[in-house]
């Protein structure tokens, strides 16, 4: 592979990479609640 | 305009197709926003109040109308316009969508500044939902000529980008708003100003990247199997004749149940982890985002893993996999076992977005690639039908449990079973999808399957 297209394949890569990794550490950061959470014995279990 | 058409897109012979899944994925992320659409609707319930909803002001189910239109008309958008991508090749249609997504959240935008509700309808909901169906569709046929040898990753590369684009469009929402927002202002004009111009400028990208393969091309060391698969046709079937198929009806009834019972949970995944095991909101909405990772990163895996078990095996496993596993989230209740709950359901949405990337190399394999652009478009509408009845069966069922009486931890119970029913009619029907008819191939393509050619001597 050329040396140019090689640069136009990292860019294009990165141009597509970079705000999808940006929008999945924002939904880990999200869901970290889910794993810090505890979970209490479900209020409507027992009644209405 | 004429460097849009197909012919100004032809790749040379120095192009890698490695840089075709970018730039479908730059129109995917795009346009997967829809899924993240969610946070503006509460905001554009207080447009008038700021803090708080005022008479006047837009309600909930209003709001929630600008999405099922869009949703509406992507499915029908793609089934009208999938000749017209085919024949006018992935730069147009991408730019054309390109125009559509962003010019739909200009208009949507001076919609929210005039406070007329038909104006962001229109925006968003009506071009902004044809700019959907057209990027969608757009990529697929490309991407399965540029990757013979692997079409489901090449699809299920593309369609990923549909998931991410929710990841990336909800935060990218709620940032906008933050930093727009005054004391008179939601600042959810300006965020539909920004996201308009960005998303074009996005999309354009992926509209001057795309190129389509000469039509002598073939990957280098590519060599198409002797060996005929009994459902992989080397023959040729045009959209027009593909849903005069029975195996097109079949596979349109996969789509649908296996979309219908993925947002059986997605849908109310926050309330049911509340619901049923008493976890703060927090915890509840950490959980629907932790399901948006593997129903993005599942499209991928498992369209990836169609190339090498057969597309038919692998929507078994979403159905029938599946179905066990929508049997067993009661039990984790029972049990009182969050972390089970977790695990079950994140492979049940993987399975779900799976069933997305997958069907395009599940056409090909019954079509050929022809013009499997537009009967992907067609079949789409499946999509939009699921989307828009699914949470309205959901709903319908957790508010009859509701009348009668039934405690919240349980009332869920009953649609999962019902999930495990709709399932295994999707198994069904995806046993019954054999090959196509050679009645159906286009003429002059069909093929003579090699196991029936005598042996030379």
């Amino acid at each position: 592979m050329k040396n140019s297209n090689l640069i136009k394949l990292c860019v294009a890569w990165m141009v597509v990479c970079i705000p999808l990794g940006w929008g999945v550490y924002k939904s880990v950061e999200k869901s970290m609640p889910l794993f810090k959470g505890r979970a209490s014995p479900p209020a409507a279990a027992s009644g209405r | 305009m004429a460097f849009l058409d197909r012919e100004h897109s032809v790749a040379d012979s120095t192009f890698t197709r490695w840089l075709v899944p970018p730039a479908a994925l730059a129109v995917h992320l795009c346009i997967g926003e829809i899924y993240g659409f969610s946070v503006f609707n509460v905001p554009l319930t207080k447009l008038l109040g700021t803090t708080q909803s005022v008479a006047g002001d837009w309600t909930i189910p209003q709001v929630s109308w600008l999405y099922s239109t869009a949703l509406i008309l992507l499915g029908l958008s793609a089934a009208v316009f999938g000749k017209w991508v085919e024949k006018n090749g992935p730069r147009k249609a991408m730019f054309t969508s390109a125009c559509c997504w962003g010019g739909g959240f200009l208009i949507a935008s001076l919609g929210v500044r005039f406070h007329q509700f038909w104006m962001v309808l229109l925006g968003y909901g009506v071009i902004g939902g044809i700019g959907l169906g057209l990027g969608y569709i757009s990529p697929v046929s490309t991407l399965v000529k540029w990757f013979p040898d692997r079409p489901g990753m090449a699809t299920g590369m593309a369609i990923m980008g549909f998931g991410g684009g929710a990841l990336i469009g909800a935060p990218f929402g709620s940032e906008l708003m933050k930093r727009f927002a005054t004391p008179t202002s939601t600042g959810v004009m300006e965020a539909f100003l920004v996201m308009g111009l960005v998303y074009f400028c996005f999309m354009v990208f992926g509209a001057f990247t795309v190129r389509v393969p000469a039509p002598d091309w073939k990957p280098e060391g590519y060599v198409p199997s002797l060996v005929q698969k009994k459902l992989v046709t080397h023959a040729q079937v045009s959209a027009d004749e593909a849903i005069k198929t029975p195996q097109f009806w079949l596979l349109w009834a996969v789509l649908c149940l296996n979309v219908t019972a993925g947002i059986g949970i997605l849908g109310q995944a926050s309330n049911m982890c509340q619901n049923m095991f008493g976890v703060p909101k927090a915890v509840g909405d950490g959980f629907a985002g932790f399901l948006s990772i593997f129903n993005m990163g599942g499209r991928f895996l498992w369209s990836s893993t169609s190339d090498y078990i057969g597309r038919k095996n692998v929507y078994f496993i979403y159905f029938l996999l599946g179905a066990l596993l929508y049997s067993l989230i009661p039990f984790t209740q029972h049990l009182n076992n969050v972390t089970l709950f977790v695990a079950i359901t994140a492979v049940i949405i993987s399975m779900y977005g799976g069933g997305f990337a997958t069907i395009p190399a599940y056409l090909k394999d019954m079509f050929g690639t022809m013009q499997v652009g537009a009967i992907h478009g067609r079949l789409i509408t499946a999509w939009s039908m699921a989307a828009v009845l699914g949470p309205q069966l959901v709903t319908y069922i957790a508010e009859y449990q509701k009348a009668r009486h039934v405690p919240a931890a349980q009332s869920y119970n009953f649609t999962m079973y019902l999930m495990v029913g709709l399932l295994l009619a999707g198994a069904l029907c995806n046993y019954l999808v054999k090959a196509v008819h050679t009645r159906h191939h286009h003429p002059g393509t069909s093929t003579v399957p090699l196991t029936t050619i005598p042996k030379q001597p």
